[in-house]
């Protein structure tokens, strides 16, 4: 161990005489010629003399290896902090949620965008028939929600469920459906046009199944949660494949990043 | 007609779930599964039993194309 940060001195040695950068990859085994140099210090090893230089020689290699894994450290972080950045303005151009929806309430209680403007929102769309899907996806983003709660310096969030079946889904059902999920989320619903105003301006696909002598039927649809800002803008989502603690670091990762700038 | 609270769809996906568990070890013969079948006929929407077959069909069909992989079919043949 000695001996290699011994080398990676000799070599940064080497390289400043030559006027090059120093890179991480540079710290290879030499030819052994360096080395016995190194090693062949001063003529008596076990002199006070010697033994403070190779301390000094220790501590050197420390804070350069150290100042190595720092940069490297740095510089990785901005390469993700630049990745999220960009997938945010990439979304931010799709521009999904641009426009206003007035919806009812699982209370009965008529809500539009703007009250919820100022909170962050995680929103599903989904029906109360949905036989496993959209009880999957509400647990999990109930999951999310409570795993973000238990965090104390983040904002609330609001967790949305608008139904893509109003012919069933009226204010009475929605009120049985919700209260199996988290507390604090509220289902939204309305009539058929409200309901369809809303659905496409977050470009969600619906599609009711054909219905069978129970008048029972399937509605298709797509099936992501989406994440809003507090101003209302459609900054990320997630699929299928995300389970709670991925969208919980999601959503504190924008949370931070949002409240710097 | 109400939808099935959460009760009664944790009833249902156990009963299918017990179903499903017979198939796989009687390797989907339906007849050795019967009653299990009955019963989660009962306990389940019409359109759920429907929704559940279909998906075991898609999921037992992605399983043969993972494990035996995929032979796209013939196109038209030309006349030389």
């Amino acid at each position: 161990m000695l001996a290699l940060r011994g080398l990676g001195r000799v070599l940064l040695q080497h390289q400043r005489m030559s006027g090059c950068s120093v890179g991480v990859a540079s710290l290879q085994p030499l030819p052994p010629r360096p080395q016995t140099r190194f090693q062949s210090g001063g003529p008596d090893p076990l002199s006070s003399g010697a033994k403070v230089k190779l301390r000094t020689r220790l501590l050197v290699s420390l804070l350069f290896g150290g100042g190595l894994l720092g940069a490297w450290a740095y510089v990785h972080w901005e390469k993700q902090q630049r990745l999220r950045r960009q997938r945010t303005d990439q979304l931010r151009k799709v521009a999904l949620g641009q426009g206003t929806f007035s919806l009812v309430d699982h209370t009965g209680r008529r809500r539009t965008k703007q009250d919820f403007l100022g909170s962050w929102v995680l929103l599903y769309f989904g029906f109360t028939h949905c036989p496993d899907i959209c009880p999957d996806e509400l647990d999990k983003l109930s999951a999310a929600v409570a795993l973000l709660d238990r965090d104390a310096s983040l904002p609330p969030v609001q967790p949305l469920f608008i139904t893509v079946d109003p012919e069933r889904d009226g204010v009475p059902a929605l009120a049985r459906y919700v209260k199996d999920f988290h507390p604090r989320l509220i289902g939204l619903t309305g009539t058929t046009e409200e309901v369809k105003h809303a659905g496409r301006d977050y470009r969600v696909y619906a599609s009711p199944g054909p219905k069978d002598q129970d008048g029972d039927y399937i509605v298709d649809h797509s099936i992501l949660i989406y994440l809003l800002s507090p101003d209302g803008l459609f900054l990320d989502y997630y699929n299928r494949m995300k389970n709670s603690q991925q969208i919980a670091d999601s959503v504190s990762a924008h949370m931070r990043s949002y409240q710097r700038l | 007609m109400t939808a099935p609270n959460s009760a009664e769809r944790r009833v249902c996906w156990d009963s299918r779930d017990l179903l499903w568990k017979c198939l796989d070890d009687n390797n989907d013969r339906a007849e050795s599964c019967q009653k299990l079948q009955n019963d989660f006929e009962a306990k389940c929407p019409a359109q759920w039993v429907k929704y559940f077959t279909k998906r075991r069909d898609f999921l037992k069909y992605k399983e043969r194309i993972q494990t035996e992989g995929f032979s796209p079919a013939e196109g038209p043949r030309e006349n030389s």
